[in-house]
């Protein structure tokens, strides 16, 4: 499990979200916060409606019913939304004829982004030695880091990534998993959605369980232990399926 | 790391983008061959044609050089150019390029017109071979009439933007490429159709044909700019790039976006009736092809009363096109005129016998005159005659022409070869820059 920092301060609000895609219920009231520094997954199996709660956090996807508050209690409209959160898609390849230097100079200046944390970034995500290769033609895991590259530079204060160690093999997904940490540990707040709940436990401060487009649970490990009724478990997988 | 401006950052990534484009570069490659079948059947038609000394108005570069010339870009604009367009909104939205773009605060219409701009700019690289045909004309010694070759020129410029802005918001408005290039076409087919009907109904067609892009086109092709035209050519440009934004604006609900759509359709169809009314046009052609002689404008723009002309030509009789397109055409550019058309059927083959079929019928207050030809000098004379008027003395000098018997030495090596590997060679470049 990751940190077991004291995370108070609410910067996002969810409240009651629904969305259905015909007669498909993919989120069905769901409701939860995001406190600021915090790294808080989204779990769930697939299916669960994780991608499409990014997607209506993002204000990508417009929900049918519910609203996104910002930390002073207020519904965000788009160019809040804008301010505040950068959503990563999963499975995407911007500008594939592009170098990734390219892509990340572009997101630093077109996005306004960190520049002055590019190095950083570039070094955590193990990117030197894929600068000069047009994104189209990296591998998975090369294309997954390069991207959350991008996402990293983002200005916003809140990156929700979908799926961030996707194609990532083990020590990737470690060395991913400690850079996303330390931004967490200067101020970033992460809202990553993970299916594999090894991964998201040992990233994330907090979780919430989502399971056919309901959320299940939402809080720590010892929070969602104590809510399934079961003390001991300690393993978020146990926690998982208890509530789910 | 330089610093730039929002737009510009767009600009330069869109324009990486467009050399990264096989689309685009296929086009460029095109349109070199394209431009050269066309300049060089139009060079040897018009060596033929200037073999008669007295070919006087036919010997005009306009119509014998330009127009079959750049009308290689109608080709080029129809079945080329949307696709690059297509490619460049939906390569951006397949990659997930266009969702992390629309997180930057900047407007969403800014951004779809910096994307045409751009693949308008890279319509201009292939307009290059166009400039070619011009350089080769004049070393042979032929003649140019700058101003009716601009008119050319910016006619060409209007339908490919005119072309691009459509793309993008077909682009914009379906899920895959192909269904956007299977709806462009469907349009361009449609426009096809309206011209046919045009020509076998006439009526309502006939007017509705005098915009779509053909008729755009060979009015530009003969050195008329129209006002009405043009301002419609622009108020569909930016109906279709508002369109393409409503579109690609992300987390709006379909029915709004359908809503909004039909806003901006219903705005522009106002806007196109209004600017329909707009008069006001200008003969760029070196011959005056759109234009009665100039004393007989003075003359017709000094009858004070309303002049009234009844056709008696059947929709499908090729006198009435003619009559249509050429006299009634310039008089309507000189001064309004109330025109109807009498006929019992749409092609006229029974009426042949019916006592005054085929007549045009000129009222000028109370008077009233009567011409079975259509050619301009009889349309003219009528209505001079019906009003009372008398013309002034011939003060223009005829037309002689331009006549040029060459062969269009060096061409075919510059389009056929230079032009491709020349064009070949810079893909290869670009592409091996930009890794």
């Amino acid at each position: 499990m990751a940190g077991s920092r004291t995370l108070s301060v609410e910067t996002l609000r969810v409240r009651h979200l629904s969305k259905r895609f015909g007669r498909i219920a993919a989120l069905q009231d769901v409701s939860f916060s995001v406190h600021a520094g915090e790294v808080l997954g989204i779990i769930g199996p697939n299916g669960a409606g994780k991608t499409t709660l990014l997607e209506c956090l993002a204000g990508t996807l417009a929900s049918d019913a519910g609203s996104v508050d910002g930390g002073d209690g207020s519904a965000l409209n788009s160019a809040g939304r804008l301010a505040k959160l950068f959503y990563l898609p999963d499975a995407i390849s911007p500008w594939p004829s592009q170098t990734v230097r390219w892509a990340l100079q572009f997101a630093a200046g077109f996005l306004r982004g960190r520049a002055d944390e590019m190095d950083d970034i570039i070094r955590d995500l193990d990117l030197s030695a894929i600068l000069d290769q047009r994104i189209g033609t990296l591998s998975k895991g090369q294309r997954k880091r390069s991207v959350l590259a991008i996402g990293l530079l983002a200005p916003q204060p809140i990156l929700v990534s979908d799926e961030p160690f996707d194609g990532l093999d083990l020590r990737q997904t470690r060395d991913v998993g400690a850079a996303l940490r330390r931004r967490a540990a200067a101020g970033r707040t992460l809202v990553l959605s993970i299916h594999q709940i090894e991964d998201a436990a040992r990233v994330c401060d907090r979780f919430v369980l989502l399971s056919g487009g309901r959320v299940c649970g939402e809080g720590t490990v010892d929070e969602l232990a104590a809510r399934a009724g079961d003390a001991r478990a300690r393993d978020l997988a146990e926690v998982f399926l208890a509530l789910t | 790391m330089r610093s730039h401006s929002p737009a510009r950052w767009l600009v330069i990534k869109e324009w990486r983008e467009l050399l990264a484009s096989r689309a685009w570069w296929v086009m460029v490659l095109a349109a070199g061959p394209i431009v050269g079948v066309a300049f060089t059947n139009a060079v040897a038609t018009y060596a033929d044609i200037s073999a008669d000394p007295g070919c006087g108005i036919v010997c005009s570069p306009l119509l014998g050089i330009w127009a079959p010339t750049f009308s290689a870009y109608e080709i080029v604009a129809i079945f080329l150019l949307p696709f690059v367009a297509i490619r460049s909104l939906t390569g951006d939205r397949q990659s997930g390029a266009l969702t992390l773009e629309l997180q930057r605060s900047f407007p969403v219409a800014g951004r779809v017109g910096i994307k045409g701009m751009v693949v308008l700019g890279g319509w201009m690289i292939a307009f290059a071979a166009g400039a070619v045909a011009v350089a080769l004309w004049a070393s042979y010694g032929g003649g140019i009439a700058a101003p009716e070759l601009v008119v050319v020129a910016i006619g060409h410029i209007m339908n490919a933007a005119l072309t691009i802005a459509v793309a993008l918001a077909i682009a914009a408005m379906t899920d895959h490429p192909s269904t956007a290039a299977i709806v462009t076409l469907a349009i361009t087919i449609g426009t096809w159709m309206i011209d046919f009907a045009a020509a076998v109904y006439g009526g309502l067609w006939e007017r509705l044909a005098t915009y779509t892009p053909s008729a755009f086109i060979s009015m530009f092709q003969h050195g008329l700019v129209r006002v009405n035209v043009v301002l419609i050519a622009v108020v569909i440009a930016c109906a279709a790039i508002a369109i393409a934004a409503a579109w690609i604006r992300p987390g709006v609900p379909a029915r709004r976006r359908a809503i909004e759509t039909a806003g901006f359709a219903m705005a522009a169809a106002v806007a196109v009736i209004l600017c329909a009314a707009i008069p006001g046009s200008w003969d760029a052609s070196e011959t005056r092809i759109n234009s009665f002689a100039e004393r007989d404008e003075e003359a017709l723009a000094h009858i004070a009363q309303p002049i009234q002309i009844e056709v008696h030509l059947a929709p499908q009789d090729p006198r009435r096109t003619a009559f249509e397109r050429g006299p009634l055409a310039k008089l309507r550019r000189v001064r309004p005129v109330d025109v109807s058309f009498v006929s019992r059927t749409a092609t006229g083959l029974y009426e042949q016998a019916d006592k005054g079929y085929g007549e045009i019928r000129g009222r000028v207050g109370q008077r009233t005159g009567t011409t079975r030809a259509i050619t301009d000098e009889a349309l003219v004379e009528m209505l001079l005659q019906v009003a009372g008027v008398t013309p002034a003395a011939e003060m223009e000098t005829p037309y002689r022409g331009r006549p040029l018997a060459v062969h269009a030495a060096g061409a075919p090596a510059l389009f056929f070869f230079i032009w491709p590997v020349a064009g070949a060679g810079m893909w290869l470049w670009s592409s091996r820059r930009q890794s």
